[in-house]
């Protein structure tokens, strides 16, 4: 079997150890069934391997470590929504994908036909060390200094039923990135790591802890600026111990790392963890570069050719086509090969469902997966996918073939790129739909020049104070709100994921889901307005604050 | 995702549950079945409900449904939800129409 | 009591079991129980006299027993037999004897074989615990035990 590009190639004892879980999980089940376990006992048994009851069945989560997976992977996805839910999936914020209509008798049966292709859903959810996500351009672009999937497969490993971290207070989720433009929110996450090369051609680590969104947004703190590699392991597990031993659970709404790290200040938990290393076997822990090489070797590196002149022919096909030129311009990264370039198929066509596949498009996608970027794709955190190695003389062919299952829309970044949560269609915390707006607001802004005209602006929609569709790093955030029955939606401007993160500050009071469309409409029309020369709504806002932005918006109401 | 339930007065109140295996949503009827179709749930009066709740919830193991609880519904036939997020539970989500729940029997 | 051994000491009874405070007063005490919210590090005077130190869930859930019996092997060394009581699921069996556990006080109803199947059940880990182990492959795979 030949080894895939960008993701670790399983051998046997991997494929044991997944048949030795898949044998667990189906027991308890079992167990289940008959009674012996209560559903008490088994939530977070079944929550541990991505099972969820919502509000109309059971939902499945699937584990896609560090976004990556590969065209045989994509069709094995595409069949399990057509045998066992209801022919579509839904990308997730966290790299995941969700099978919303499942049958509990069944996951036993789904889940060994997803370790055919070397797949699972363990640590997809339960308070446990979550899935690790990484950049969804790792590998690829020309920003990055290290590729930080090898570290996020050992993480992965490492994490996987840790005796001592499967009963955290809370969840916990790591991202890593090797750029210096963090695209994996890192200060969003309990723990995010950025990754660069050290002076002895090892990597090392900047490691920040107890960031986070939900109910108490924070932005994570830095507590080591250079861990040696062959230290990751051991701080981690001291991180991750000092969390385990005095988070709080009490209160699930305070039993995050972040709450503990406030509670303590960053100086105090970093001698915390520092008291641990003391005590702790360092040779014990040790990550070896023998270790790290020989997960490096199982992931194939793409030979990247192209002969001619790759660059001229794309210009000339940009030229030709405005069209083209358009979704080139917001659908593509810089690739650090130049005659490469990354593409981004967005899941967000306007008035559709953000991030949803039908069987049918994941089946096309990984044969164009085949076709174009060595069989790999990878699934971002804005809940579209990414074709990481395409050549830039068959880009144009590309798009077309994309155009034809509806599958080109050129709004990457722009404010048709919605993220929202299932919310309340589908999710039983929730307080409103999130899905219905985001698809009024997709279509109010479908048009593609109208979106290249007011350029970047991201919205993201969550449909309670979870926070599952980041609204609070939205550049506009909406968040459901239950006044009395119905659903309101609080708007937030300003927060951001990227570099300088920070959290958006809430405009006004809620508003309904219609009246909140036609503010959007109005604060930006608005920003068109006063906008200086080669401003985004990111640089008004901040030049002029929020009050006229605020008038727009509540203008009639 | 027990939440106080309040009775408005032209309103009463049915029980509902996930089915174990499969999870699909169900109502119980008047001969204490769960069936997964709103239209033939039993209507009770706030004051009724407790009893009838402890022994479905005692028996939910038994029955193989999980999750037992009470919602309110508006006092017609057949009984309509109050709250949007029982509607899309009876109904189905309102963003998929061809996934609909039929409220007929 | 029904006990079930997890396989790297012989699990003992012991005529009194202590708390943490009462440790101090009673000098011939060979058992201590601790509360889920005690530090292990406290026990560091009376390890030497110490046999059995009981770890005590409160609920499954509550994963603090997990680093309390880690740090017990880890930091102090201690010697002596870890056992855990109260509400635990046969799926934590390999969880805790990695972590240093060495017996449970099985709760009513708690069939042993199935205590007894999450044992063997995986063939490697993908992380070092307390029990020795030796590398499998390439990687961080070991297979553990004696
Ligand atoms: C429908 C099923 C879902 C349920 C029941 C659910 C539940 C939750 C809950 C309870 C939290 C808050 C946890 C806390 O702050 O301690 C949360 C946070 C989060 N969820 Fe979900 N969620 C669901 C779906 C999703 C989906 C579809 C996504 C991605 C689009 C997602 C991504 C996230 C993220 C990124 C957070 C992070 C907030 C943070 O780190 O503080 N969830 N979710
Ligand atoms: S934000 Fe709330 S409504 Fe949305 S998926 Fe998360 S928990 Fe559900």
């Amino acid at each position: 079997m030949s080894v895939p590009v960008g993701h670790y190639q399983y051998d046997q004892i991997d494929r044991d150890f997944l048949d030795a879980r898949i044998a667990e999980f189906s027991e308890q089940v079992a167990r289940r069934i008959d009674g012996t376990l209560t559903e008490d006992e088994f939530k977070p048994l079944r929550l541990m391997n991505g099972l969820y009851l919502q509000l109309h069945a059971y939902m499945l989560r699937i584990a896609i470590p560090y976004g990556t997976i590969d065209s045989k992977q994509m069709r094995m996805f595409a069949y399990i929504a057509r045998r066992y839910d209801r022919d579509y999936g839904h990308f997730t914020t966290r790299q995941n994908i969700q099978f919303n209509w499942i049958k509990l008798e069944e996951t036993p049966d789904i889940l060994r036909d997803l370790a055919r292709v070397d797949m699972h859903a363990i640590q997809t959810s339960g308070n446990c060390i979550r899935n690790v996500t990484s950049d969804e351009f790792a590998g690829a672009a020309a920003d990055e200094l290290v590729d930080p999937r090898i570290h996020a497969e050992i993480l992965r490993q490492w994490s996987t039923l840790h005796p001592e971290f499967t009963f955290l207070p809370r969840k916990f989720k790591i991202a890593i990135s090797g750029s210096p433009n963090d695209r994996v929110a890192a200060r969003f996450h309990d723990i995010g790591i950025l990754a660069r090369p050290g002076d002895d051609g090892r990597t090392v680590f900047r490691i920040f802890v107890g960031g986070g969104l939900g109910r108490t947004p924070i932005i994570g703190q830095e507590i080591f600026d250079a861990v040696p590699e062959e230290r990751l392991l051991a701080t981690l597990e001291a991180i991750v111990r000092v969390y385990n031993a005095h988070g709080r659970r009490d209160n699930i709404y305070k039993a995050r790392i972040k709450i503990l790290v406030q509670a303590l200040g960053i100086d105090a938990y970093r001698e915390a963890v520092e008291a641990e290393l003391a005590q702790m076997d360092l040779e014990h822990y040790r990550l070896t570069p023998d270790m790290v090489d020989a997960i490096q070797a199982r992931f194939a590196v793409p030979t990247l050719s192209a002969p001619g002149n790759p660059a001229q022919e794309l210009a000339n096909k940009r030229r030709e086509n405005p069209e083209f030129d358009l979704w080139v311009r917001s659908n593509t990264h810089p690739h650090r090969d130049a005659g490469h370039i990354i593409a981004v198929v967005s899941l967000k066509p306007a008035g559709g469902i953000p991030g949803d596949a039908t069987s049918a498009q994941m089946d096309r996608l990984a044969d164009l997966a085949d076709e174009y970027s060595f069989g790999e794709l990878r699934i971002t955190h804005l809940q579209n996918i990414v074709l990481g190695h395409v050549r830039q003389d068959r880009l144009y062919d590309l798009w077309t073939s994309l155009k034809e299952v509806d599958l080109a829309s050129a709004n990457i970044g722009l404010i048709g790129d919605i993220v929202a949560c299932p919310g309340l269609d589908y999710c039983a915390l929730a307080n409103a739909r999130s899905i219905p707006i985001a698809q009024k607001l997709g279509a109010r802004f479908g048009d593609a020049s109208l979106q290249a005209e007011i350029g970047a602006l991201r919205i993201n929609i969550s449909g309670c104070i979870n926070a599952c569709g980041h609204h609070h790093a939205g550049h506009i955030g909406l968040l459901g709100v239950d006044k009395r029955g119905e659903e309101f939606f609080q708007i937030t401007l300003g927060g951001r994921a990227e570099n300088g993160a920070s959290i958006g500050t809430i405009l006004g009071p809620a508003l309904p889901e219609d009246d909140t469309v036609d503010a959007i409409a109005r604060l930006v029309d608005r920003y068109l307005g006063m906008r200086e020369k080669g401003e985004t709504f990111l640089d008004t806002l901040d030049r002029l604050g929020d009050a006229p932005f605020k008038e727009a918006a509540y203008e009639t109401v | 995702m027990k939440r106080a339930v309040r009775v408005g007065t032209d309103e009463k109140l049915v029980l509902t549950a996930n089915r174990l295996l499969d999870g699909v949503i169900v109502w119980r009827d008047r001969l204490g079945q769960w069936r997964p179709h709103i239209g033939v749930a039993e209507k009770l009066d706030a004051e009724q409900v407790a009893p009838v709740l402890e022994l479905a919830q005692a028996r939910a193991q038994a029955d193989g449904v999980v999750g037992v609880y009470e919602v309110a519904v508006k006092d017609v036939e057949p009984p309509e939800p109050v709250t949007v997020r029982e509607r899309i539970r009876a109904y189905g989500p309102t963003v998929h129409p061809e996934f609909a729940v039929e409220t007929v029997q | 009591m029904r006990l079930f051994e997890l396989g790297e000491r012989i699990a003992k009874v012991h005529e009194s079991l202590v708390t943490l405070p009462e440790l101090a007063e009673n000098t011939d005490v060979r058992a201590v129980l601790l509360d889920i919210a005690d530090d292990p590090a406290a026990l560091k005077p009376y390890l030497n006299r110490l046999e059995l130190v009981v770890l005590r869930f409160p609920i499954f859930r509550d994963g603090r027993v997990f680093t309390q019996a880690r740090e017990l092997r880890e930091y102090l060394r201690f010697s002596g037999e870890i056992r855990a009581e109260g509400h635990v699921l046969p799926d934590q069996a390999a969880f805790l004897k990695r972590c240093g556990v060495d017996s449970v006080v099985l709760p009513d109803g708690s069939d042993p074989a199935l205590w007894e199947r999450q044992l063997s059940r995986f063939p490697v880990a993908y992380q070092r615990s307390v029990l020795p182990s030796r590398p499998v492959g390439a990687g961080l795979r070991v297979e553990e035990g004696t």
